[in-house]
């Protein structure tokens, strides 16, 4: 699983936290909203019950009073009802007979102990409240009054509440967000030192005086900076001279070779395979120390320019005395790539070396969308070598067989080197038909 | 006979390449230091210059840099160092080519005969050329010269041959394979010889150097001449 990082931690944590605050801030609100509307209510149906209840009182007085037509001169509007419990039965103003079952049990013994009282109830799945006032001799008066409207003004205040409380989350983290990115800006400045250093840019530092809290990372990062090209620069002096020391030995040789070799017909015989055995040693040699350098140096950036690679790889073959008709183009591939023009120019002249050497010359030089490749009609790689093959120092079979066109063992191991500096790589795989296809990725050609 | 300078300090290049190069054909003078190798070439003027770059004393690019103050002899640096500053330091001085150690002798032989091919220049006429104008500039290949706003520009052989070979195909775009066939007679060469040499012409062709007006990169492609 992914971790989860800081910024949306601490965004995550900001909105919790504003959450919580809102969602007590609305809860408390809300709980003392509605028992001050309540309680007002309350207040109000008790107060007009009461003064029902005197109409009431006065007019069941008399006589066998007409209790509906007292009941119904009652002002009650729409949202109260009004019982009676006179003598054992209950008298309502209409057939609405479900009302006597309304008055709670506790409510009525209540009333029918003298005392007034108030109960909230739910009638027909909604909020009442029945308030009952015990009138003279057994009769009690209730009434009901809907509660449905206080009930529906609660509903939307607790539905602004919690949208109340969403959007504070939310800006929440939003401020959480804000803030972490201010936070870590500091350390995107040293993600992107750190890539301008990975591409090569060895001048990169951080100034530790913008970020004072942060001071000793950018000292650390520029410490390892400074040390990582210090190191770089021993490295490439250490190869300078070293070829120095190599090239200056081989110079004369060369030179004294090619002396010896113009005069090979005063020589004898055995001197004169000698001095051949001697010229070809040189060049190998020669190619030796070039190829240790050159990879040596591999490591280096790639120093991308823009660069016709088709006319690089035609050239390529043609250097080597091959058909510049072996250079195919996939369609859709576009010429002009930003490459580093020396290193992939070398890197195909090493696939296309190893394949004369081992796969018989080549059969196709491929350049597709951000890769080449190089195809041989030859034996192939076995699948047990294709990891190895781009080791130093490893030698195809077939390089045995040939004395005059010996490698050095380094050609595929530059080619990897090489393409690793674009950030790609190297393979080889079955080219279909028979034979070895090599391949070498080069991204951000922009091809 | 063509006459070279060989300047080397390492004593055993300096008698094997003498000797080698005396088998190509060459008359060899070799010294060991660069201050011996401009009172050489002072006394002997010598056709071409074979140059280390790592000498005692004086080191090879300064010993380039007077030697072109007063001479436009072509000077092909033998060095063993072959990293890209090296190089482009090399050719920003004034040196016309490079080669790392070890040459081939054959190799080397060809690139000095290329640069004697290429010797007709700077106050030696090229024939079968006219005069080309790119604006404010004027090429004159048959007066082997060039003028920038009617003042003589002073140019090396070789950055006349560039200047020519560009001048030759006006408006044409010459890729840098190309200009090191046709300038430098190398078949498959170092491209950064084209680039520094470019470099080198436009300080004295271009008023401003930065936004080139008349030698233009063409991006990916070459280099090419326009008014």
């Amino acid at each position: 699983m992914r971790p989860i990082g800081l910024r949306a931690r601490v965004s995550a944590a900001f909105a919790l936290g504003a959450l919580i605050l809102s969602a007590c801030v609305s809860l408390v609100s809300y709980e003392s909203v509605r028992n001050t509307l309540f309680a007002e209510r309350e207040r109000t149906a008790v107060r007009a019950t009461y003064y029902d209840a005197t109409v009431v009182d006065a007019g069941i007085a008399g006589p066998a009073p007409d209790v509906l037509e007292v009941l119904r001169s009652l002002d009650t509007g729409t949202d109260r009802y009004v019982l009676l419990h006179l003598d054992g039965r209950w008298h309502s103003r209409s057939a609405d007979l479900a009302v006597d079952t309304a008055v709670p049990p506790g409510l009525q013994e209540m009333t029918a102990s003298g005392e007034a009282g108030a109960q909230r109830i739910r009638r027909d799945g909604r909020p009442a409240l029945i308030v009952g006032v015990p009138l003279a001799g057994e009769a009690v008066f209730y009434e009901i009054v809907s509660l449905g409207e206080l009930d529906r003004t609660l509903r939307t205040l607790a539905l602004v509440l919690t949208a109340v409380a969403i959007m504070v989350a939310a800006a929440g983290a939003a401020v959480g967000w804000y803030v972490t990115r201010h936070a870590l800006r500091p350390v995107t400045a040293v993600a992107e030192a750190a890539r301008g250093i990975a591409g090569g840019d060895l001048t990169t530092r951080l100034d530790p005086a913008t970020e004072p809290d942060l001071a000793p990372l950018s000292a650390a990062f520029n410490d390892m900076a400074d040390q990582l090209a210090r190191r770089l620069e021993r490295d490439r002096r250490f190869a300078a001279d070293v070829s120095h020391e190599l090239r200056s030995p081989l110079q004369t040789l060369e030179a004294a070779a090619s002396v010896l070799d113009r005069r090979r017909d005063q020589l004898d015989d055995r001197a004169g395979a000698a001095v051949t055995l001697v010229t070809a040693e040189i060049t190998r040699f020669q190619a030796l120390v070039n190829d240790l350098l050159e990879l040596a140096r591999t490591d280096q950036p790639a120093h991308r320019e823009p660069v016709d690679v088709v006319a690089l790889a035609e050239r390529v073959c043609r250097s080597r005395e091959l058909p510049a008709d072996l250079v195919e183009t996939v369609p859709g591939t576009a010429s002009a790539w930003s490459v580093d023009r020396r290193r992939v120019e070398q890197a195909l002249g090493n696939l296309i070396d190893n394949a004369v050497r081992y796969g018989g010359g080549p059969v196709a030089v491929r350049i597709g969308p951000g890769y080449l490749e190089v195809d041989d009609a030859g034996p192939g790689v076995a699948e047990t070598d294709r990891a190895t093959i781009f080791d130093r120092f490893v030698r195809g079979p077939a390089s045995h067989a040939r004395g005059d066109g010996d490698g050095t063992g380094l050609g595929l191991a530059i080619v990897a080197g090489h393409a690793a500096a674009h950030g790609g790589d190297a393979g080889v795989t079955e080219r279909p038909g028979g034979g070895a296809r090599f391949r070498i990725t080069l991204p951000g050609a922009g091809t | 006979m063509s006459a070279v300078l060989l300047i080397e300090d390492d004593d055993r290049i300096r008698l094997s390449l003498a000797m080698a190069l005396e088998d190509e054909g060459y008359t060899a003078h070799a010294v060991a230091t660069a201050e011996e190798g401009l009172t050489a070439q002072r006394r002997y003027r010598a056709d071409t210059v074979l140059i280390d770059l790592m000498l005692p004393g004086m080191d090879g690019y300064e010993c380039i840099r007077q030697m072109r103050r007063d001479d436009d002899v072509p000077i092909v640096v033998v060095s063993a160092r072959d990293d890209t500053h090296d190089i482009v330091a090399a050719l920003e001085a004034g040196a016309d080519d490079y080669v790392v150690k070890p040459v081939k002798v054959k190799e080397l032989a060809a690139r000095l005969r290329a640069l004697r091919r290429r010797g007709r220049s700077a106050g030696q006429p090229l024939p079968g050329t006219s005069v080309q104008t790119f604006g404010d500039l004027e090429v004159r290949p048959e007066a082997g010269e060039v003028r920038l706003g009617g003042e003589p520009v002073p140019v090396t052989r070789t950055e006349f041959r560039l200047l020519c070979e560009l001048a030759d195909h006006p408006g044409l775009v010459l890729s840098r394979q190309q200009l090191l066939q046709r300038v430098w007679g190398h078949e498959f060469g170092d491209e950064r010889v084209v680039d520094v040499h470019v470099g080198r012409l436009r300080q004295k062709i271009e008023r401003e150097t930065g936004s080139p007006r008349h030698l233009v990169t063409v991006r990916g492609l070459g280099y090419k001449l326009q008014p």
